[in-house]
């Protein structure tokens, strides 16, 4: 969860806030932009002007409500509104604008999980993305980090149960 | 069922999860995307920052401009230019970083010509950054936008993003992801917001990159 004064800041324009909101949030953002975009310029566009979006409509965001649907909201419209733009549109082309994106139907799982991740610490944030990204077994992880299989074990499980907490309601949705 | 239970299922993707499997499951294969763990590049919080600062309202108040005494003109001048030379000071360091930026000069057709301004064009990592500074330009009507396009010579055009300056003259920011070489001129088209995404042919504003020829 964000601090509640530095939603209220960021609300009231403030530009360090943005900041702050910027640390916790660029990484979901932009990885729900690469989910849907595909490409790392692209995505990257979409998270500058996400985060420009989010700070011009910032009075109209309300603190007491939850931030990252909020923000999220804001990065799926931008990062379609890319997608089709990028199909290039010539004056005498029929373009149909009801196309949408491949990735997006798994759009908000990305963002929460990142958003998941994001929060655990990097001991574990490590050992999540070795074993499911990388797909390494306990073993291979302990060799590559050089602490003992036990120790990663223990964060493995510290971590599963982490984002099974922090993602209740994406597994109930 | 336990979150134990679950935990150990989305560890290991086996175990007795009677029905939630299917989401468990997803939160697994979300895990081993790519994208999930995609790293913004460092320069876009730089970005961010830059964008938030040049688009802070810099001008003076509108009842200053249009009716307030000259002193408030004056006072109100020198706050605002106060406050761009803090916004440079406080930019410099992600400006002097970037590649010079090519100036483009932007006039008016005769739909609005009265307009005028520049663009500032500036290559980056991920496409071009362009920032418009127009004059004179009045707000899109309600139920309108402009829209900023980069337009080749063969006659196609690519969208860099839409705007309203409802708010006020401020600057606006836009991107192009294809190269300014390929598509030289820049155009400002004012379109009618229940309509399709092809250009309107309502051209109000014009400029072209410099050494890349007549149009």
């Amino acid at each position: 969860m964000m601090d509640r004064e530095v939603l209220e800041r960021f609300r009231l324009g403030d530009e360090a806030a943005v900041k702050a909101v910027y640390d916790r949030f660029g990484g979901p953002v932009f990885a729900l932009s690469m989910r849907i975009l595909g490409e790392q310029g692209l995505a990257a566009d979409a998270t500058q002007q996400t985060f420009l979006k989010a700070w011009r409509a910032a009075s109209t965001y309300d603190p007491e409500r939850n931030f990252g649907p909020w923000i999220y909201a804001i990065a799926r419209r931008t990062a379609i509104d890319i997608y089709r733009k990028q199909r290039r549109s010539v004056v005498t082309d029929d373009l149909d604008v009801a196309v949408l994106p491949p990735g997006l139907e798994t759009a908000w799982e990305v963002f929460e999980v990142r958003a998941a991740v994001d929060q655990l610490p990097d001991e574990e944030r490590q050992v999540i993305k070795l074993s499911h990204f990388d797909g390494l077994t306990h073993v291979e992880i302990a060799e590559q980090l050089d602490i003992p299989v036990g120790t990663v074990k223990s964060r493995s499980h510290r971590a599963h149960q982490r984002l099974i907490e922090l993602l209740r309601h994406v597994e109930e949705a | 069922m336990s979150d134990e239970t679950r935990s150990r299922y989305l560890e290991s993707g086996s175990g007795e999860v009677s029905g939630e499997s299917e989401r468990l499951d997803l939160i697994r294969d979300v895990l081993g995307d790519e994208a999930t763990w995609a790293e913004p590049p460092r320069r876009v919080a730089d970005e961010v920052m830059a964008a938030v600062a040049l688009q802070r309202p810099t001008t003076p108040p509108v009842e200053a401009r249009s009716g307030g005494s000259r002193w408030a003109m004056v006072v109100g001048g020198i706050g605002a230019a106060a406050a761009v030379v803090t916004l440079v000071l406080a930019s410099v360091s992600v400006i002097r970083s970037q590649p010079a930026e090519t100036l483009v000069p932007m006039a008016g057709t005769e739909l609005e010509p009265g307009a005028s301004g520049e663009a500032s064009v500036r290559p980056t990592g991920s496409g071009w950054w362009i920032r418009l500074d127009l004059e004179d330009l009045p707000p899109a009507p309600e139920g309108s936008y402009y829209e900023g396009w980069v337009w080749s010579d063969e006659g196609e055009g690519v969208s860099i993003g839409t705007f309203h300056l409802r708010d006020g003259p401020e600057p606006v920011i836009m991107w192009s992801g294809v190269a300014m070489s390929e598509y030289p001129s820049i155009w400002v088209t004012l379109e009618p917001e229940d309509e399709g995404p092809e250009a309107s042919g309502e051209v109000v504003m014009k400029g072209r990159m410099p050494d890349s020829g007549d149009a």
